[in-house]
């Protein structure tokens, strides 16, 4: 392997923001989280948990809450007052449409998906109805005091619970009046003064309203008769989060302590049929506010202010017990937010709203531009980055219009010698476009073939300037030959998303890192496989390898071995040696520091492809800048804490 | 019984009493009505005295006289003294107040641009509508205003210029609609800060919750945040300009 010199970065301030709300898509399996500075992502669960698509957010779109409807349509309401329907496809927004009621504190869609109900600030319920193209006002219910923060439908969808300040409303939804309504009490570690909020609500389809409050309760309200049935008081701190699984028999809540109660319905003894609600487990993974939770038929899911997204499978409702049934933490970006022009030594920082370029060695430029504007790639410069879908592009150079179809750019990409730009628009084309000195030269088109761009597009370009690779289609990758200006050959479809793309510098091979850390290397050339390729796919990879949880999002070679891979994810880096033997089930893969005092022989036998390194943990970009030198860019989990807004204190003795 | 000696009173009601109902007391006292004022025509009655009705045994000290008239007049100038501040302080804040509110307008004006622009700019906009018929990207549109909420009402109508200016097709939206969704939309953010963040709510700061766990460890360690960096920057910076002066200046003596 040879020894480097790291340059080890830590000055990259990723700071991602808390998690506001979390929606799950039963028959896709899919989970959109939205943020609190207006992204939503949405995470593929069995893809290896894998975020699929991203849009980015905008303070002024902050959601305060998600819902996916019939159709797979995902909707969120925040507060602007807007409720926003999102394109799944395009990877845009597909329209907004006001309330008229103020900032939209809740939203629920109900249990046949065709109706949207939206809880406001000035007390009003509105119903929408949901049309194939578009969503239409219906009526409004009866008007309450305060503010409308929780809404729930009765699975029958005949009515609907309001949780606001201080009490609970029950709506009949053919008359839109309100039937009970039923007062919480206030009191919060014995003093009766701040006012009891709502949080959540859920319906049973028993008539049992749940509700969780400010005051650390979980209540059981019987809506026939509006009365109080049972109340647990579960924490000391405000109760943010509740979320019902689909068969009614269990359901979680997550508190502002960090910690997440699974309450279950069991039978009060063994063999009686009378059943009754019980906490059974707590759960604490978080830190600070949990404040959203989600119900899956086999995992709890809960996100919150530290930024984490946590999902637990429970383990009796999941069949097979491997590695599956693992807690996983989602902390890290699944996408690469940072690129190197290796000539240079430049390192560019993408944020959500601007960029910052950096001199190794020494920091010289930080260019705080405002997001619309992208700093041109020097010579020898590749920049690959996922813009804003609703952006403007401009350069920053003498270049005066932008053509018209450049609109959204999904994905862009300089070639190796900067005088071509790749772009990859959310329509599924592909642009390219030849740079000139003062101005610019669109070259050519590649259509998007038929069917439409679902998952994120990755581009990655041959260093010699021939073939350019775009994943994204679901049919596999595609390679265009472009000096040609023609699709060359197409990769065989995989079931699993692309996470990482690149092309080696002289054999010209596509190497792609899928979600389910499978690698593929696929000659360009040739048009097939290689036989490294083969040989791996049919041995099968460690199983400490394809037990990793995060994807492996940046993949570089060296250019004086054509036989090496480096590439990365978030908690180690390795380097691939294509000349060594494979190593099987039964051979240590995380290898230790060979040390010079052993023997030959153990050498020999201990030595494998797979050189792991997890000396720089956590990474978020690692690279040959030549070929003594790696740069490592880390973001330790510490400087991303430091940054969060404060916790609930916690008492312990001794302190 | 004890039989009271009849005392005249010491202390009669306050001097402005006196004063505005000098005439009726003065009837009273004619009435012979004792209610604690002495007769304006008995004279002889002196207003303050120290002592009580056993003022004769304290000779040493002759009771002032002062006769009723010259007491009422004292009185009554007091009164008018204090009458005259008080208007004087009113008229004084009044025109405080005055020049307050010439400044606000004179700085109002200043913001402002000047009449002739606001003019062309009404008329251009009155072309602009008829000329464009198509639309900017909404969200952009929608962004800019967003961005603009927070900022004066001049400096809006400074943004419409720029776009009317470049001959851009636009939306047109009412300020006032704004400003009102802008108010709606500050207090949901206030009233959610508050209920999370605010007081009541039992918060602490991350430094502190992380360092929970170094305090009850075998061996305490410090707090995860244990330096302040932001202390003293100015005080930081300024040594690090004066060291460097002071090395360049080394290095030109040693040169020397």
């Amino acid at each position: 392997m040879g020894e480097f010199k790291v340059h080890r970065v830590r000055f990259f301030n990723y700071v991602p923001s808390g998690i506001r709300c979390v929606a799950y898509n039963n028959q896709s399996n899919r989970l959109a989280v939205s943020r609190t500075d207006g992204t939503v992502e949405i995470y593929n669960l069995s893809a290896n948990y894998f975020q699929e698509k991203f849009f980015p957010g905008h303070e002024s779109r902050a959601t305060e809450a998600l819902c996916w409807a019939k159709g797979q349509r995902l909707f969120s309401a925040g507060l602007n007052g807007e409720i926003i329907e999102y394109d799944l496809q395009a990877l845009n927004i597909k329209y907004s449409m006001d309330a008229f009621g103020g900032p939209i504190w809740s939203m629920a869609a109900s249990p046949s998906g065709s109706q949207l109900l939206v809880g406001c600030e000035d007390g009003s319920v509105k119903l929408f109805q949901i049309n194939p193209d578009k969503i239409q006002f219906e009526r409004n219910f009866d008007r309450q005091k305060s503010r409308i923060l929780s809404l729930s439908w009765h699975p029958s969808g005949t009515h609907i619970a309001a949780g606001s300040i201080d009490c609970i409303s029950v709506f009949d939804v053919k008359s839109g009046s309100a039937i009970h309504k039923m007062l919480v009490d206030r009191q919060y570690m014995g003093v009766s003064k701040r006012k009891c909020i709502i949080w959540g609500v859920a319906f049973l389809s028993d008539g049992t309203v749940i509700s969780v409050d400010s005051a650390g309760k979980v209540q059981f309200w019987d809506s026939a008769t509006g009365t109080l049935v049972k109340t647990h008081l579960v924490a000391n701190a405000d109760v943010q989060s509740i979320a019902v699984s689909d068969q009614e028999d269990s359901f979680v809540v997550g508190t502002a302590e960090g910690t997440v109660f699974h309450f279950q319905l069991v039978s009060v003894t063994s063999n009686s049929s009378e059943k009754q609600w019980v906490r059974t487990k707590p759960f604490q993974h978080h830190t600070h506010d949990v404040r959203t939770v989600a119900h899956s038929p086999t995992a709890l899911i809960s996100g919150g202010t530290d930024t984490h997204l946590v999902i637990r499978p429970l383990m009796e409702k999941v069949e097979v017990k491997n590695y599956d049934a693992a807690l996983r933490k989602i902390t890290f970006p699944h996408r690469r937010l940072i690129s190197c022009s290796k000539k240079r030594q430049l390192l560019l920082f993408q944020f959500s709203h601007h960029l910052d370029l950096w001199r190794l060695g020494s920091t010289v430029a930080t260019g705080k531009t405002s997001g619309k504007f992208l700093v041109p790639g020097k010579h020898g410069d590749t920049l690959p980055l996922s813009k804003d879908a609703d952006h403007l592009l401009h350069l920053k150079t003498k270049v005066s219009k932008m053509p018209a179809f450049l609109r959204s750019a999904v994905q862009i990409l300089f070639s190796e010698d900067s005088t071509k730009l790749f772009v990859a628009s959310n329509q599924g084309s592909l642009h390219i476009i030849r740079l000139l000195e003062g101005s610019f030269k669109h070259l050519h088109t590649f259509q998007a073939q038929s069917g439409t761009v679902e998952s994120m597009c990755l581009l990655a370009v041959s260093p010699d300037g021939n073939w350019l690779a775009a994943s994204g289609t679901s049919a596999g990758v595609h390679v265009y030959n472009v000096k040609r200006l023609k699709l060359h050959c197409t990769v065989p479809a995989y079931n699993f998303p692309v996470t990482a793309l690149a092309i080696a510098p002289k054999t010209n091979n596509l190497v792609i890192a899928h979600s389910d850390q499978q690698i593929f290397e696929y000659s360009i050339p040739d048009k097939q496989y290689t036989e490294w390729s083969r040989t791996i796919q049919k041995q099968g990879f460690h199983y400490l390898w394809l037990q990793r949880d995060t994807p492996i999002t940046h993949i570089s070679f060296h250019p004086k071995r054509p036989m090496h891979i480096l590439l990365h994810d978030a908690y180690m880096f390795c380097i691939i040696d294509k000349s060594l033997p494979l190593p099987n089930d039964k051979t240590l893969l995380y290898n230790p520091l060979p040390p010079t005092n052993e023997s030959d022989v153990i050498r020999r036998r201990t030595a494998h492809a797979f050189k792991i390194s997890k000396r720089y943990k956590p990474l978020l970009f690692m690279d040959l800048l030549d070929e003594r030198t790696l740069v490592a860019v880390e973001r330790p989990l510490d400087d991303i804490i430091a940054q969060l807004p404060p916790p609930i204190k916690k008492k312990k003795f001794g302190t | 019984m004890v039989q009271l000696r009849p005392r005249a009173s010491r202390a009669p009601a306050s001097a402005s009493a006196m004063v505005d109902e000098g005439q009726p007391a003065s009837e009273e006292a004619e009435h012979g009505l004792l209610l604690g004022q002495p007769s304006s025509g008995a004279a002889a009655e002196p207003l303050e005295e120290d002592g009580d009705g056993d003022g004769d045994e304290w000779d040493d000290e002759a009771p002032e006289e002062l006769t009723f008239a010259s007491a009422q007049a004292e009185a009554r100038e007091e009164e008018r003294r204090v009458r005259e501040t008080a208007r004087r302080d009113k008229t004084l804040l009044k025109e405080k107040r005055k020049r307050r509110e010439e400044l606000f307008i004179e700085q109002k004006k200043r913001k402002l641009l000047p009449d002739a622009v606001l003019e062309k700019l009404t008329a251009a906009s009155q072309t602009g509508i008829k000329k464009s018929p198509g639309k900017l990207k909404e969200d952009n549109l929608q962004k800019k205003n967003e961005e603009c909420e927070k900022r004066s009402e001049s400096k809006k109508v400074k943004e419409k210029v720029q776009s009317i200016g470049q001959n851009k097709s636009y939306v047109a939206r009412r300020l006032k609609d704004q400003d009102l969704r802008d108010s709606r939309q500050q207090a949901a953010i206030a009233f959610i800060q508050n209920s999370l963040y605010g007081p009541g709510t039992n918060r602490t700061t991350v430094n502190k919750f992380l360092s929970l766990n170094n305090k009850r460890l075998p061996v305490k360690k410090a707090a995860v945040q244990f330096l302040n960096n932001g202390w003293g920057t100015q005080k930081k910076q300024n040594a690090k300009r004066f060291k460097r002066r002071w090395m360049v200046r080394k290095m030109k003596t040693s040169k020397k």
